[in-house]
């Protein structure tokens, strides 16, 4: 393998994620030399670990795993924790569930009776549908179309059988009016599946960025990965990026390339360009906007226990049922409902009670998490966790910080809104009156942020003034660099945000490759 | 209980030249496995394989020449193909007053002791990581928890080896749950390093390998002496909860 330092590259792509991984394939099938730059290790492919509170920023490294800690200042109560963000090969989505589920036409047009926050995004839906449809084959999505769309469905492949509870679950939620259907997930189901969901898949099974993005385009033989290194600075002529600083073995070197493709995830993509600061560029690159970093966005998680009708078999936690009937209830925008495919584990109660208590600022509170939990997993027995992921809206204030006096510290601020809080309130009531016939028990006291989930922190416009990049993915004040992950989004949807990273990704990609022409 | 076969590969047996060492190696050839044997002496290794048909391979070396560990690990596996089991069985018993034993001696007996299971731990994980599975039983002791007179290297190296066992589990076990590290304690043995009314050796490889081929998962970092689980000791709320609950925890015996 040749130095990825002697080359000069079509594409340099920062960040091997769902984004970067799907734009560097496409780029690399098309005939491009591509280098995939990314931070985290390349580890082995056999691993099949999860997420972790290991607080060794080396062990967290070492299982590709953002090393420290995400610093927030929430309503102004200062805190820190490991958010669940991967580092390496696939970035996060090595250890996503795969949910891979499109938005609906509000998330991204401007409707009659469905007024868009933003007056829409730049591309609309119709001319998103194609690489969605794409997307969705490439990450070989599974499920059954949703009942209460209007729209064609995605391709979909055949969804593996549901088992017994599940069947039942899905019946029930049908006769109480509900609108369930199969989840649409990535995961081909090949032969030995252990159903990775929220792991490492050791096979190539579990699409996510790795293994439908970054190595098929190894395959090519047109990329490289150069792994275990951090882009520290863009540098810059006013115009054009003419390179990508790392550190290399202690020493700061260059890398060339005819384009530069940010794709390092919406907390860090920004911070790189904050970080890249110059006399011509006092604020930063692609920064005339000042919006680099700003309307960050979370989803809202309102997890509930549901359970099955009585006399139903336990056959195992399901990860199968989404249903769409509170996507958009009386005027608010409110999110997609699914199984979250885990039981109401010891483990994870104590977790998520510490989360809770840390967010609140109430840390001394932990102590209370050990009994708590076993007194909930006794409470909630054979349970199924369901989610609703409600939207959470642009405010410039939400943003990722960057301090060159601590350039390594990750950290940024955010404010619920009360219109924020007044939607959720709507989405509990909609729930529980749709609920109603089926034992459920809400999971969360206060509104509880995604931090799997951030977005919106570079977002595609067409006014340079109110957006940083353009609508095609390339930055409104330099020629050759373009966003490719979660950071371009103008609203954060009701669905998990993969699918429309992915198609992006492969939009953002045609586009390169017809500037090339 | 799943169990290894030949079909999942090779075992490597250290320290297969004596005593319990050439005993579970010739257990595992007549249960049929390829067997890379390391000890100092060749023709002691000779002599293990004798018993042995064809499926015994000596690999004359000292586990504490780490780059000797580190070649012959993969050239074995170059030429056998995978490791599915590592049994670090080789050590070394000096007795020796402390103003006898000089840093340099219990350096050296730390090196085989406790720098040969990390050598040839190291060297199995080249092969076993990429894999995503393997085996390691390591043959252990208590000689820590009360050291007899004459004994610090050996004490000393033992303790420390039970706990790289779990050091190396901390650092394996959520990434690669079929890597699977278990401590045996065989007991007094009626060998060279042991005493002359110890159990013979050959009775205590039949546990070692009936343990060695077991690869459940929930065989990490579990510890066994002879032929039964030793379970970690449970604090007092533990146990209240046990009583109440009217639960026993109850051993593995093999």
């Amino acid at each position: 393998m040749t130095s990825p330092f002697d080359t000069e590259w079509d594409a340099i792509v920062i960040g091997a994620g769902m984004g970067g991984g799907t734009l560097g394939r496409a780029l690399a099938e098309a005939g491009q030399k591509v280098l995939f730059v990314e931070k985290g290790a390349e580890g082995l492919r056999s691993e099949r670990n999860g997420l972790t509170e290991v607080f060794v920023p080396e062990a967290r490294a070492a299982r590709g795993l953002w090393p420290d800690p995400l610093h927030v200042s929430l309503d102004g109560v200062e805190t820190q924790f490991f958010a669940p963000l991967g580092s390496g090969p696939g970035g996060s989505s090595v250890f996503y569930a795969a949910t891979l589920e499109r938005p609906e036409r509000h998330d991204l047009d401007d409707l009659p009776g469905q007024p868009h926050p933003t007056g829409g995004w730049p591309v609309g839906y119709d001319a998103m549908a194609p690489w969605y449809d794409r997307a969705a084959r490439q990450f070989r999505v599974h499920g059954t179309p949703d009942p209460l769309s209007p729209e064609a469905p995605m391709p979909l492949g055949m969804p593996p059988p549901l088992h017994q509870a599940e069947a039942a679950l899905t019946d029930s939620l049908r006769a109480a009016g509900l609108h369930p259907y199969r989840t649409h997930t990535g995961i081909a189901n090949i032969e030995g599946c252990e159903n990775c969901l929220g792991r490492k898949c050791p096979k190539v099974c579990k699409m996510d960025g790795r293994s439908a993005g970054v190595e098929p385009a190894l395959a090519t033989g047109n990329a490289q990965l150069a792994s275990g290194l951090a882009v520290t600075r863009l540098l810059s002529d006013g115009t054009r990026i003419t390179g990508a600083e790392v550190r290399a073995d202690g020493e700061t070197r260059q890398l060339r390339g005819k384009r530069y493709i940010l794709a390092a995830g919406a907390l860090h993509s920004p911070r790189l360009l904050l970080a890249s600061t110059s006399e011509a560029a006092p604020k930063g690159l692609a920064n005339s906007s000042g919006l680099v970093g700003c309307n960050l966005m979370l989803h809202v998680d309102e997890r509930f226990a549901l359970w099955p009708k009585r006399g139903v078999p336990d056959s195992g936690a399901t990860k199968a049922i989404s249903f769409r009937d509170f996507y958009h209830r009386e005027d608010m925008r409110l999110g997609a409902v699914q199984a979250m495919g885990i039981r109401a584990s010891y483990g994870e109660m104590v977790h998520f009670l510490n989360r809770m208590f840390d967010l609140r600022g109430q840390p001394r509170l932990r102590t209370l998490s050990r009994p708590l939990a076993a007194v909930a997993k006794t409470l909630l027995g054979h349970a199924h966790l369901f989610v609703g992921l409600m939207e959470d809206f642009p405010y410039a204030h939400n943003r990722v910080l960057y301090d060159p006096a601590t350039p390594e510290k990750l950290a940024v601020t955010y404010t619920l809104s009360d219109e924020l809080r007044a939607r959720r309130r709507a989405f509990r009531k909609a729930l529980r009156k749709g609920l109603r016939g089926h034992r459920h028990l809400f999971l969360s006291m206060t509104p509880e942020l995604n931090w799997g989930h951030p977005c919106g922190t570079l977002k595609f416009g067409h006014d340079p003034a109110h957006s940083v990049t353009r609508a095609d993915g390339r930055a409104h004040d330099l020629e050759n660099l373009w966003v490719a992950d979660a950071s371009f989004m103008p609203t954060s949807m009701g669905v998990n945000p993969s699918l429309t990273i992915a198609a992006n990704a492969l939009r953002v990609a045609s586009h390169i490759l017809e500037d090339q022409r | 209980m799943t169990r290894i076969t030949p079909e999942d590969g090779i075992a490597i047996v250290t320290g297969a030249g004596s005593g319990l060492g050439r005993a579970l190696a010739r257990q595992l050839c007549d249960a049929g496995f390829t067997v890379v044997g390391t000890g100092r002496r060749a023709e002691a290794l000779e002599e293990t394989g004798a018993a042995c048909a064809d499926r015994f391979q000596p690999m004359p070396m000292d586990v504490s020449d780490f780059a000797a560990v580190e070649r012959g690990f993969a050239e074995s596996i170059a030429r056998h193909g995978a490791l599915a089991l590592l049994v670090n069985n080789a050590a070394v018993y000096p007795k020796r007053d402390v103003f006898d034993e000089t840093p340099e001696l219990f350096w050296q007996s730390m090196a085989i002791n406790l720098g040969g299971v990390y050598a040839c731990s190291w060297a199995a994980l080249q092969d076993m990581g990429p894999r995503g599975a393997g085996r390691i039983l390591n043959v252990s002791s208590y000689a820590d928890i009360a050291p007899l007179p004459a004994s610090a290297a050996y004490s000393v190296s033992k303790g420390a080896q039970r706990v790289l066992t779990r050091a190396l589990i901390a650092d394996l076990f959520d990434r690669f749950p079929d890597i699977v590290i278990t401590d045996w304690l065989p007991g007094a043995l009626a060998t060279d390093m042991g005493i002359p009314d110890g159990l013979p050796p050959e009775t205590a490889a039949q546990w070692g390998v009936k343990l060695a081929l077991m690869r459940d998962q929930s065989l990490n970092g579990t510890i066994f002496e002879r032929d039964m689980e030793l379970l970690p000791p449970r604090g007092l709320k533990a146990k209240l909860k046990d009583a109440l609950m009217m639960r026993r925890p109850r051993p593995r015996r093999l």
